[in-house]
């Protein structure tokens, strides 16, 4: 989950708080103190996010694009002019084209938006885009929703006291219900000062930063892991099951199946699968990303040299194209395999699929999944040439069964040609002459389209006169009987217009004549 | 996301009255004649069909369209009205297919033009739609027992879309007021009925057909809420094709349904076999589909259908492809298709190619050069999907290499042990119920964990961890020995394992045991063998809870080894120290003697641990049948150490080579005394520091390896 921080430089970030100390703060200090702890801890626990830095006041600017490099948005910090008044919105509509340039509109972004909670003046203000807010048109909608999944959160370099004596903090949390409750929004508790931001800021991290770790088991072998990014609650269906699912912090592998069976699957998200090594404390020691001194620089060669489960499975999933699957909690899997990087690097990646009990329907149903052993014999096959995916559906989808549409008049005259086609090479093609009458005289007694019946009788009863001499004489029967099965048919009598009732052909006897039977 | 919204019940009421078999008085030229063959023959003049026929068909075609798109928990009742109601089918899964309604539709027929109007109305099929709508569903069913006291959040809604030829506005309006008024009624039988559920929304779609070239006297109306519970809308729609293309609009709308062409779609041409035109064929789906385009606004992809100016088609190019490798896209979302136009050439063509198997890539059309594929096409198990893949940046870009990170350093990893593992835990499909032998029904994810479980009691994860899995020897055991159940033969198998392992050991036979990383030094082979042994007995004790006869096979391996008691260790390894001096001799010339590079190993062993064990090897070699083969531990930290540190992979050329050489050197010095004793090539200083403080030397090795 990428994140955005959106900083207000407004001249209003520049009130002097007042701190029983010699030097003097503004609030613009405390928020970059902040921001800087933010950072700081994203560069230890959760290197891979991707971070960019907005600064806004009537004009917004992309001051560090999306980066994993600390160091960058850590100096940005320090580079920030003070500018004029507050224009909130345009800074969101520059947020929501930074976000879809970068990364299109289904990744999940968090918005880190940094204000003192004055929300400007006069037109732009957040006041005036609230009141406008009904009276929008398509092309200046405003940008909450974020056009991208998104949480939205609101640091406030001013305590709740400060905001509540305005309707400033009413402004923001229409900001939050506008974003359809995606987000919070952080007030200092106490007087202003670096230990209230830092704990503030703390609140955030524990909140939205805070890794992932679980336990990666496949019976009796195990990893610790770290799973990157934080996979997220889910909500199935608000209704009927309104409380969010959460993954489970053992990751259960169930049983394996071939890449070619699994099939690109649709999922939720992808996550990568690091392992880790934990010390007795329960701190993590190394996750192969952290290597700045030289302390974990040695944890991470030990921690590197003990034969770790994740390898082992990543190098045979990867060698044998295959997925684990991998139980996430009660109803919910996801799957396990080798991801290639295009430099030749790879890695342990899972997919979560949609909770439920069938996420694909190519596997059926995942309960009803169990180890090839309890088969009378192997669904792979001796030589493992076959396969027990995909599992077919009972009823067969209509471009696999041949119906009949008529609505087009080329759909009726297609159907009519085939008779008529095979009519013409009797008694050669008598199966399939019967086998496109029946079809068309279903789908005619369906739809109550009796005319149609007696037209084509009528056409049979034309091509039978139409016969040349060399025709075999059997033609001239089946047509005959044909078109008067037909003619019986388009009555609607019930004896005569069973649907179920094929016109079978005419059972003829000439020597030398090989006459087939339905 | 809501299961039971509206479009979880339809019903369609379709007027079955006499004034329907009236002519939709829009001609159908059914003879098409071939035109070396029509000279002087008239064509058969063309039909119409009836209001009815169109009605029907046109349902029929939402009715196709929306199973294929959702087969499942969409549901529609059929019921057609003349002078009763006459119900097609239930909200019965197995009654949700076209063949079903076909039949049924076919055993009415078409309405009767001489029967009598003043019986028939449809105000009987619109009385019965309210009653079905109250009916519970299978799902609506599953998911209230599932909630149990929560069960009042399942919601029950639904829709009617009525057909019929209504004769004014007021006329429709009355029609109206009748839905409304029933609604109510059974509303109040639903409220005290446990099998009705009351209707909590309804939305009434009224169209009114007439024939092509009549006036309508019915006029449109958008949707108006008539009551909380009733909106209602009307459609007064020509009949035939207009009809047709009113309700594929409405499918659509019901359903969220969008509409992709792919374009430039390469197909061999009928009458010339070897040309090859290009061909659009036009998908109906889900529109979730084109979320990355709605958000971002990219209408510039889409463009009018050509059905119509109704609805928009977002144009996607076929990518031929170029193999059938098997490749695992990063997939956001899949979705069923319907082929708008389902049984013309190209599409018949284009669903045929996927069900066969093949998968076609789809890019989106941009002005600039870059090639963006955004979507993919591919059956399984005969449905036809459209699968959206990512085309955005990835936020997992250059994430660090497993290599990197714990356990990254390993080498030796039992990849293809592993592969034959997984191949064994492969999953597959139980579809008939199965029961356990307390008569509970067995869950067969719940035996696939079983399985593993058992599978990975003992599963060492690296090569130079184990002898008796890089042992052929051991496979017929090893391969069983994990299983639930052990029949008699596999009990054999076993027995027959360790008898052959006995034999081995009486030939002295060496095992894959290596030294690699231990530099030169490795266990001798009384030691190895004792070491396979011991690794076995973990394995088989492992699993002795499992059956009686896997208590059997552990028996007999006991019985094989027969490991001496400790106490006859013990005095045994006095025996060692007094015995040292005299034996080193014999030892070099053994040595000597010995030319195999196979049994490099062992003398390796010998020269560098302590010659006096040597001699003693010797002596069981000299005498395989003794009936107690003296398990000696030369030193106490090798009793300590795991069996990891000791042997590391197989052994390759270049460490026979370095071990001969070093075993040359070191026959020209003495070596240390630290090396001698150390452990893992560590050898600990001040060892008698410790001791004196009562510490055992055998603990600080084992510590400082961890």
């Amino acid at each position: 989950m990428p994140t955005v921080v959106v900083m207000d430089v407004s001249l209003s970030m520049t009130r002097p708080v007042s701190v029983e100390g010699s030097e003097e703060y503004q609030r613009k200090h405390l928020a970059a103190h902040g921001l800087t702890m933010l950072f700081e801890h994203m560069a230890t626990n959760y290197k891979l996010e991707f971070t960019a830095l907005v600064i806004f006041s009537s004009l917004w600017e992309l001051m560090v694009p999306f980066t994993r490099d600390y160091n960058t948005l850590q100096e940005a910090l320090s580079n920030m002019d003070d500018y004029d008044k507050t224009c909130l919105e345009s800074a969101l509509v520059g947020v929501c084209n930074i976000v879809q340039q970068e990364w299109g509109g289904a990744i999940p972004c968090q918005v880190v938006l940094v204000t003192d909670g004055c929300l400007g003046i006069g037109r732009g203000s957040l006041r005036h885009s609230l009141a406008t807010h009904n009276q929008r048109s398509e092309s200046s909608r405003f940008p909450l929703p974020f056009p991208f999944p998104s949480k939205l959160y609101i640091m406030c370099m001013a305590n709740l006291e400060e905001l509540q004596s305005t309707d400033s903090l009413e402004c923001l949390e229409r900001l939050i219900d506008l974003n359809n409750g995606e987000g919070q929004i952080f007030t200092i508790d106490g007087p202003l000062c670096l230990k209230n931001v830092q704990s503030m800021f703390g609140k955030l991290i524990d909140l939205a930063y805070t890794p992932f770790h679980a336990v990666l088991k496949c019976g009796h072998l195990t990893a610790d892991v770290q799973v990157f990014p934080r996979p997220e609650p889910f909500v199935v269906d608000e209704e009927i099951d309104p409380i969010p699912k959460v993954i489970n912090t053992d990751l259960e592998i169930v049983g394996f199946i071939d890449i070619a069976d699994i099939s690109s699957p649709p999922v939720l998200s992808r996550h990568l699968v690091l392992p880790i090594a934990l010390n007795k404390e329960g701190d993590e020691v190394g996750t192969g990303i952290t290597d700045d001194n030289e302390d974990e620089n040695s944890a991470n060669q030990i921690a590197g040299k003990i034969p770790n489960f994740c390898v082992l499975l990543h190098g045979s999933l990867k060698v044998e194209g295959m997925v684990a699957i991998v139980q996430l909690g009660s109803e919910w899997h996801g799957m396990l395999y080798s991801q290639a990087d295009s430099k030749k690097k790879s890695n342990l990646m899972m997919s979560l699929f949609e909770p439920g009990p069938e996420p694909l329907p190519w596997l059926g149903k995942m309960a009803q999944l169990g180890p090839i052993s309890d088969a009378k014999e192997n669904p792979y096959g001796e030589d493992d040439n076959k396969s027990p995916f995909p599992l077919q559906p009972k009823n067969k989808r209509s471009y696999a069964q041949n119906v009949t549409v008529w609505i087009k008049p080329s759909g009726l005259q297609t159907d009519v040609q085939k008779i008529l086609r095979n009519a013409r090479k009797l008694p050669e093609k008598t199966q399939t002459f019967y086998k496109e009458l029946n079809r068309l005289r279903k789908a005619a007694l369906a739809f109550g389209f009796l005319d149609l019946l007696k037209g084509v009788a009528d056409m049979l009863e034309r091509e039978c006169t139409l016969l040349p001499d060399t025709a075999h004489p059997d033609a001239a029967f089946q047509l005959t009987h044909a078109a008067q099965q037909l003619k019986l048919a388009s009555t609607g009598t019930s004896e005569y217009a069973m649907y179920d009732q094929n016109i079978t052909p005419l059972h003829t006897d000439f020597s030398g004549s090989s006459t087939e039977r339905m | 996301m809501k299961i039971f919204s509206e479009s979880h019940k339809t019903v369609f009421v379709v007027d079955h009255c006499p004034y329907m078999a009236e002519s939709c008085r829009q001609h159908v030229e059914f003879d098409m004649l071939v035109k070396n063959r029509t000279q002087g023959i008239i064509p058969l003049a063309p039909i119409s069909k009836s209001l009815w026929t169109c009605s029907v068909e046109s349902s029929m075609e939402y009715c196709r369209i929306m199973y294929d798109i959702f087969p499942f928990k969409k549901l529609v009742n059929f019921i057609v009205s003349d002078s009763g109601a006459h119900v097609l089918n239930s909200w019965t899964q197995e009654d949700q297919n076209l063949q079903e309604l076909m039949a049924a539709l076919a055993a009415v027929g078409p309405p009767n033009p001489r029967a009598d109007p003043e019986c028939c109305s449809i105000l009987h099929g619109l009385v019965a739609a309210v009653e079905t709508l109250c009916k519970i569903t299978e799902y609506q069913h599953e998911a209230r027992t599932l909630l149990m006291e929560n069960a009042e959040r399942v919601g029950n809604r639904g829709r009617i879309i009525c057909i019929t030829n209504a004769k004014s506005d007021s006329h429709v309006r009355m029609l109206e007021d009748c839905v409304q008024e029933t609604i109510h009624e059974h509303n109040k039988l639903a409220a005290n009925s446990d099998h009705l559920m009351q209707i909590q929304k309804c939305e009434l779609v009224l169209i009114h057909t007439y024939p092509v070239g009549e006036d309508s006297l019915v006029s449109d109306r958008p949707k108006k809420e008539l009551s909380p519970v009733l909106t209602s809308e009307v459609h007064s729609v020509r009949a035939g094709r207009h009809l047709a293309t009113k309700l594929n609009i409405l499918v659509q709308q019901h359903f969220d349904l969008a509409s992709t062409t792919i374009t430039n779609i390469p197909m061999k041409e009928e009458q010339h076999a070897n040309t090859s035109a290009n061909y659009d064929v036009e998908l109906l789906h889900h529109k979730d589909a084109h979320v990355d385009f709605l958000k971002s606004g990219d209408t510039h992809l889409s463009g009018s259908s050509r059905d119509g100016p109704f609805k928009e088609t977002i144009t996607l190019k076929w990518c031929t492809p170029r193999t059938n490798n098997i490749e695992l896209h990063y997939c956001t979302g899949a979705y069923r298709i319907s082929p708008v136009d389902v049984n013309s050439r190209p599409s018949s063509c284009l669903t045929n190619f996927l069900l066969n198997g093949r998968s076609v890539l789809l890019e989106q059309p941009r002005k600039s050069g870059s090639k963006v594929i955004s979507h993919m096409l591919s059956s399984h198990g005969g449905e036809i999907f459209l699968h959206v893949l990512s085309s955005s940046r990835s936020i997992l870009e250059d994430p660090p290499s497993i290599s990197e990170g714990c356990g990254g350093r390993v080498t030796d990893y039992r990849i293809t042990d592993f592969g034959e593992f997984m191949r064994e835990n492969r999953l597959t499909p139980f579809l008939d119920p199965r029961y356990k032998i307390d008569g509970s029904l067995e869950i067969p994810l719940e035996r696939a964990k079983d399985q593993l479980e058992k599978h990975t009691r003992y599963w060492p994860m690296i090569i130079s961890q184990t002898t008796i899995f890089n042992m052929q020897a051991v496979v017929p055991l090893a391969s069983v020995i994990v299983k639930e159940s052990l029949t008699e033969e596999d009990v054999l198998n076993c027995q027959k394992t360790i008898y052959n392992l006995v034999d081995m050991e009486r030939k002295n036979d060496p095992l894959p045991i290596s030294t690699v990383g231990t530099r030169g030094k490795g266990p001798k082979r009384d030691e190895q063998y004792r070491i396979m042994w011991n690794e076995l007995e973990t394995l088989v004790r492992a699993h002795i809870n499992n059956s009686e006869k896997h208590q059997r096979v552990l028996e007999c391996l006991m019985a094989c080894r027969s490991k001496p008691p400790e106490e006859e260790e013990r005095k045994k390894r006095g025996r060692k120290r007094e015995d040292k001096e005299d034996k080193s001799e014999k030892a070099v010339k053994d040595y000597e003697q010995e030319k195999s590079w196979q049994d490099s190993e062992r003398l390796k062993g010998i020269l560098e641990r302590g010659k006096e064990e040597l001699a003693e090897a010797e002596i069981i070699k000299d005498s395989p049948d003794s009936p107690e083969p003296p398990n000696k531990k030369p030193l106490v930290e090798m009793d300590e150490t795991p069996q990891v540190e000791k042997s590391k992979g197989p052994v390759s050329l270049l460490s026979l080579w370095s071990n001969r050489i070093n075993t040359a050197n070191s026959r020209k010095h003495q070596e240390f005394a630290g090396r001698l004793n150390s452990v893992n090539n560590r050898a600990e200083l001040y060892q008698h520091l410790k001791e004196e403080n009562g510490m055992e030397a055998a603990e600080n090795g084992k510590a400082s390896r961890q």
